[in-house]
């Protein structure tokens, strides 16, 4: 049974009264770990709500180099399992050599979009930057 | 290395009454004095790795015989396996002081543990801005800042492992690729094998390795954010926990990482300046040329270096061994650090990049 509001809601609006109310009035001294808390929140906030859409776009980019095993029904933790199995996989060719002379342009694009999709969750903010 | 300078952290006094009255006594033995009064200050930023305690030292009688500002630097919570501790820390700068180096003046050290409890040293007090943030804070570019800096890495790049002293540091490496190559895998263990980021910068690391050449004392950890800046001139280079013997190169390559450019990312050398700037100070003083594809290797190897740390710090938290949001929220810096390290491999281009000689 799910209790309403469910986590995900309980954190969407801890982490914005936190920064809203509580941020402005937090003396100097604690400055430092009110934000740290902030931010903390804000990340497993964004963990719950898109962990499923950060796998498929991880699945997505790992379909450029294994288009057969990519698959938009999975979610949870089949996702998850299918995400690392394939991670694994490409760190074993990756460490046997496969990538040293071809395939370096795909991988990289592959590569950045794990990264970008992981990046969504922990600091978009460092999507933008250059 | 402290991602974060906790200066404004509050925290129990280190010093109890009986820390404070054996630590007086042994400090007066140690500097020739009738009487040497210590007073506490306060804690300083760098919490994340070693407890760093301003203290006042009244010393009577002596050579030292006056008043002292100085910092008393102590092994933290918890050791990670990039430092060196605190009494190869304490020799490591006194030969950077020695060589001219800008670093704090060293002043004791002591391993008994029946003073304090653990390692520890004392050193004077450099004032000065630290903080990344507020270093790269200004609106135009700080090349002299970068060619001094550039000037005290080469100063310090003149020690070599026949150094009188430095033997504590253990052996230098034959070849520093390989061995800093080997470290990361068994830094990263498993994840090597399941973070395709990482296994890809691994096996760059590999394929590039360049051939081994001149090997000195590095800093490794010489970046923003660990230099003291006053009035826009720098008065001191801090945090010598990671020091060792290595590639020239390494700290180069260190200090232009995009990781530790902070508000200016467009500004190559720390966020303060141009590459050039910082390579002409470094030439002045070090006897030897930048040589620029190697610096590129060491930079990939930094984002690994610090991806590496980064990981484990996240790991200190999450084994319970030490719970600590600042350790927690480091863990989750990995992905950041992963794109930075892609920027740069996107930058130089390639796998087979540079013109430097290869082992492999």
């Amino acid at each position: 049974m799910r209790a309403n509001p469910d986590a995900r809601g309980l954190l969407q609006i801890a982490a914005s009264t936190f920064r809203a109310d509580v941020l402005p009035h937090v003396a100097p001294e604690a400055r430092f770990a009110a934000l740290m808390v902030a931010n903390a929140l804000e990340i497993a906030e964004r963990e719950l709500k898109g962990l499923d859409t950060a796998g498929h776009s991880m699945l997505g980019a790992l379909a450029l180099l294994y288009g057969e095993d990519a698959d938009d029904a999975l979610s949870g933790e089949d996702l998850r399992k299918r995400v690392e199995a394939l991670q694994h996989r490409l760190c074993i060719e990756i460490a046997a050599g496969d990538f040293d002379h071809d395939g370096q342009e795909v991988l990289m694009d592959s590569l950045e979009a794990i990264v970008q999709a992981r990046l969504g969750i922990s600091n978009p903010k460092a999507l933008g930057q250059q | 290395m402290h991602v974060v300078k906790a200066s404004d952290q509050s925290a129990a006094s280190l010093l109890s009454d009986d820390n404070r009255a054996r630590l007086e006594s042994w400090l007066a033995a140690q500097a020739g004095a009738s009487r040497v009064a210590v007073t506490e200050d306060g804690r300083l930023g760098g919490g994340a790795i070693s407890l760093n305690l301003a203290v006042t030292l009244d010393v009577d009688g002596g050579p030292l015989a006056g008043r002292h500002a100085c910092v008393l630097r102590a092994e933290g919570g918890g050791r990670i396996s990039a430092s060196i501790g605190k009494l190869r820390e304490y020799v490591v700068l006194r030969a950077a002081f020695a060589a001219g180096v800008l670093a704090p003046e060293p002043l004791f050290a002591c391993d008994d543990p029946a003073i304090l409890g653990h390692d520890f040293y004392i050193m004077r007090r450099a004032e000065g801005l630290g903080a990344g943030h507020a270093v790269t804070r200004s609106e135009a570019a700080q090349p002299e800042l970068a060619r001094e800096l550039g000037r005290q890495l080469g100063l310090l790049h003149r020690i070599t492992p026949e150094t009188e002293g430095l033997e504590r540091l253990g052996e230098a490496p034959d070849c520093p690729a390989q061995e800093t190559l080997a470290q990361y895998r068994r830094w990263f263990g498993d994840l090597g094998r399941r973070d395709p980021v990482i296994a890809w910068g691994l096996r760059w690391m590999e394929v590039n390795a360049p051939l081994p050449g001149a090997v000195v004392l590095c800093h490794r950890d010489f970046r923003t954010g660990n230099y003291l800046v006053k009035d826009g001139a720098l008065t001191a280079i801090l945090d010598w926990e990671f020091a060792g013997f290595s590639d020239p190169m390494e700290d180069l390559g260190w200090f232009c990482a995009r990781s530790w450019r902070f508000r200016r990312p467009d500004r190559e050398a720390g966020g303060i300046a141009d590459r050039a700037d910082f390579y002409a100070g470094y030439e002045e003083t070090s006897g030897r040329r930048v040589d620029p594809a190697r610096v590129a290797y060491w930079e990939t190897a930094a984002y690994l270096r610090w991806a590496a740390i980064a990981v484990e710090q996240g790991l200190r938290h999450s084994s319970g061994d030490e719970p600590s949001l600042e350790l927690a929220l480091t863990g989750r810096m990995l992905p950041e650090i992963e794109m930075d390290m892609l920027r740069h491999l996107r930058s130089i281009g390639g796998m087979a990049s540079g013109a430097v000689e290869k082992v492999a």
